[in-house]
């Protein structure tokens, strides 16, 4: 199984549209962090006022009296955590250090979900539309372990990725904005704790890998059943701009809860998390998407192991 | 008898209720060459994808060296080379790693079998360059390599001299020849080139709509035939001296031995008739192949 994953990273590394991701990716953590340091506000605010204003503005929207449950919840926290830091002498992370750009560096994976889509939608169908197919299945190794490697080669294809871009903006981050001086804070059961920054981001990049791993076998699948890669791209591609828009249009029926799309976004479940449809929870969207993920694979699977290649 | 490395049992294929391969039956022998023989459309490259497992026989079994293709497929084709029609390489690869790709997927292929592999096909030159800037006669002896990286038993070629050069075709000859002879393997190749067929086969299979419909030994001699042009009264006397012969152009196709040929010559001559030509004649493998698959009518019916 190793051989045949090195051959798959070869293979993939001696694409030239491959190099074209890695280029774009670096490219994107230095564009961000020259947008995120340059533009915007530039003065260091002084953040006893801002706290008071904060709570000022959450306590205008809790009387007003039109918010849902966790909305309402989510206020008083937030509440709590401004009057703890003005009492306690606690600054909050500052908008322009390594720790908050590094957070809102998890734009970046969006890339490497697109990354990922485009290199599992063709890691099978190319073998395809060259032939080389031919060559592959006539070895003796089993069609699903060849199947197998495939789908790995792509995992560790966006994790190194995801890995890169981490170390990438945690390097421009201490290069451009140094370190902050301030803390995180979340209330965890009644009491409020500090929070590891870097922790937090980590935990955010886990997250969107629900979406990013769902993308990347939604594409492998459509790649290796209909064996055209611009069909697989374009479908995921699809799926992921109109899913929200179609799960919206959706929302009022029951049935909306068990589809895929509705629970890919797992960061739909932290604090200033939106989710469209009511009644969802983390453990339930976990189950959703593992079956899925399970239904997506073993359909590739059969498909590949079943079919006669004329290619 | 030689046990056989390959054997087709009953082997059939159906696509949509169509029977592509029908029932067939054929055994392939170490060292011998055996060439594949039919017209379009006969169910030459189905039976070839159903011998090296790209598709799945409706009916019947492939063994290899006693191995069932269906049953342990892994096991099976670790035996077997193949080249399926134009060998499709990795072309944004250089034609080293290509092999170094094939040979990762098989057990116990060294760094140095694949030299000796590239200097047996005469890539040394090129073989770090890109498969992309190989011309098409480059790209069939990096598909000849791939296919030998493990001394296979059976080697499975389909049209495999297509775009080659007749010195290149001449050379591809002699290492099918040099790999049955000195490894005993056993080779398959289907080809259109009824010319090249003759020149590589010990032995022919012709396909029809499926089924096998004639095997035979390119090596044991046919009936010996002669060309016999003479005066116009060499009709009689071959009739009365009970000659087997017929029509032919301007003269005669005449069954007899060559020992027997000075003798009619001298029967003629001491009758007088004039001898203008006598010499044997060989019916090429295309007339062969004509006779046998009924030509263009059979052609045009399986090509519907």
């Amino acid at each position: 199984m190793l051989k045949l994953l090195q051959n798959e990273w070869m293979k993939l590394w001696h694409k030239k549209g491959t190099w074209v991701m890695l280029i774009l990716l670096i490219l994107g953590v230095f564009a961000f962090a020259g947008l995120y340091k340059w533009t915007g506000n530039l003065e260091k605010e002084n953040w006893k006022a801002a706290e008071e204003q904060s709570i000022k503005e959450q306590q205008s929207m809790i009387s007003a009296g039109d918010l849902s449950k966790d909305e309402l919840q989510e206020a008083k926290d937030s509440i709590k955590i401004s009057e703890y830091r003005l009492k306690n002498n606690v600054p909050p992370v500052e908008t322009k250090s390594t720790e908050s750009y590094m957070e809102e560096g998890t734009i970046l994976l969006s890339f490497i979900s697109l990354f990922g889509t485009i290199i599992a939608a063709g890691i099978v169908s190319s073998e395809f539309s060259t032939g080389t197919i031919k060559m592959l299945l006539t070895r003796p190794i089993s069609r699903a372990k060849i199947l197998t490697s495939k789908l790995l080669t792509v995992f560790i294809f966006v994790i190194t990725l995801a890995a890169l871009s981490l170390v990438l903006t945690f390097i421009c981050g201490s290069i451009l904005f140094g370190s902050s001086d301030g803390t995180d804070l979340v209330i965890e059961g009644n009491k409020i704790v500090e929070a590891s920054s870097i922790g937090h981001t980590l935990y955010m990049y886990v997250l969107n890998f629900g979406d990013i791993f769902m993308s990347v076998i939604f594409a492998f699948m459509i790649g290796s059943i209909f064996r055209s890669s611009s069909l697989a791209i374009g479908l995921t591609l699809f799926i992921n701009f109109m899913g929200a828009s179609l799960v919206m249009l959706l929302s009022k029926y029951e049935f909306v809860k068990y589809l895929w799309i509705t629970n890919t976004d797992l960061t739909q479940f932290e604090p200033g998390g939106f989710s469209i449809v009511d009644g969802l929870t983390m453990p339930f969207s976990l189950t959703i998407l593992v079956i899925y993920a399970i239904i997506f694979l073993v359909a590739s699977f059969i498909t590949f192991i079943k079919r006669d290649v004329t290619a | 008898m030689m046990k056989p490395i390959v054997e087709l049992k009953h082997l059939s294929k159906n696509i949509k209720g169509k029977e592509i391969v029908k029932d067939l039956n054929i055994e392939l022998f170490p060292g011998q060459i055996t060439g594949f023989l039919g017209p379009n459309g006969a169910g030459k490259t189905t039976t070839i994808r159903l011998m090296t497992g790209l598709m799945k026989p409706t009916g019947g079994e492939v063994l290899i060296d006693g191995i069932s293709l269906a049953k342990d497929f892994e096991k099976a084709i670790s035996k077997v080379g193949v080249i399926v029609e134009n060998p499709e390489m990795y072309k944004f690869m250089s034609g080293y790693k290509n092999l170094l790709h094939f040979a990762r997927m098989h057990d116990n292929v060294t760094k140095e079998r694949i030299g000796e592999v590239v200097s047996l096909v005469g890539l040394e030159n090129r073989i770090h360059e890109k498969v992309s800037t190989y011309s098409l006669g480059m790209r069939q002896r990096l598909g000849l390599a791939q296919a030998l990286l493990h001394h296979p038993k059976f080697l499975i070629l389909d049209e495999p001299t297509n775009g080659l050069d007749p010195a290149g075709i001449r050379e591809f000859r002699e290492h099918l020849r040099t790999i049955a002879q000195k490894e005993q393997v056993s080779i398959f190749v289907s080809s259109h080139l009824l010319a090249e067929i003759e020149l590589i086969c010990d032995r022919i299979a012709v396909i029809k709509s499926g089924q096998l419909i004639e095997i035979r030994e390119m090596t044991t001699e046919q009936q010996p035939i002669y060309y016999l042009e003479a005066g116009p009264d060499s009709e009689q006397l071959l009739t009365t001296q009970n000659y087997v012969f017929e029509k032919f152009g301007n003269g005669y196709l005449v069954s007899i031995d060559r020992d027997a040929v000075p003798k009619l010559i001298s029967k003629l001559s001491s009758e007088g008739i004039d001898i203008f030509a006598i010499q044997p004649h060989h019916q090429s493998l295309e007339d062969q192949f004509l006779e046998i698959t009924g030509g263009g009518q059979i052609v045009k019916a399986s090509a519907k």
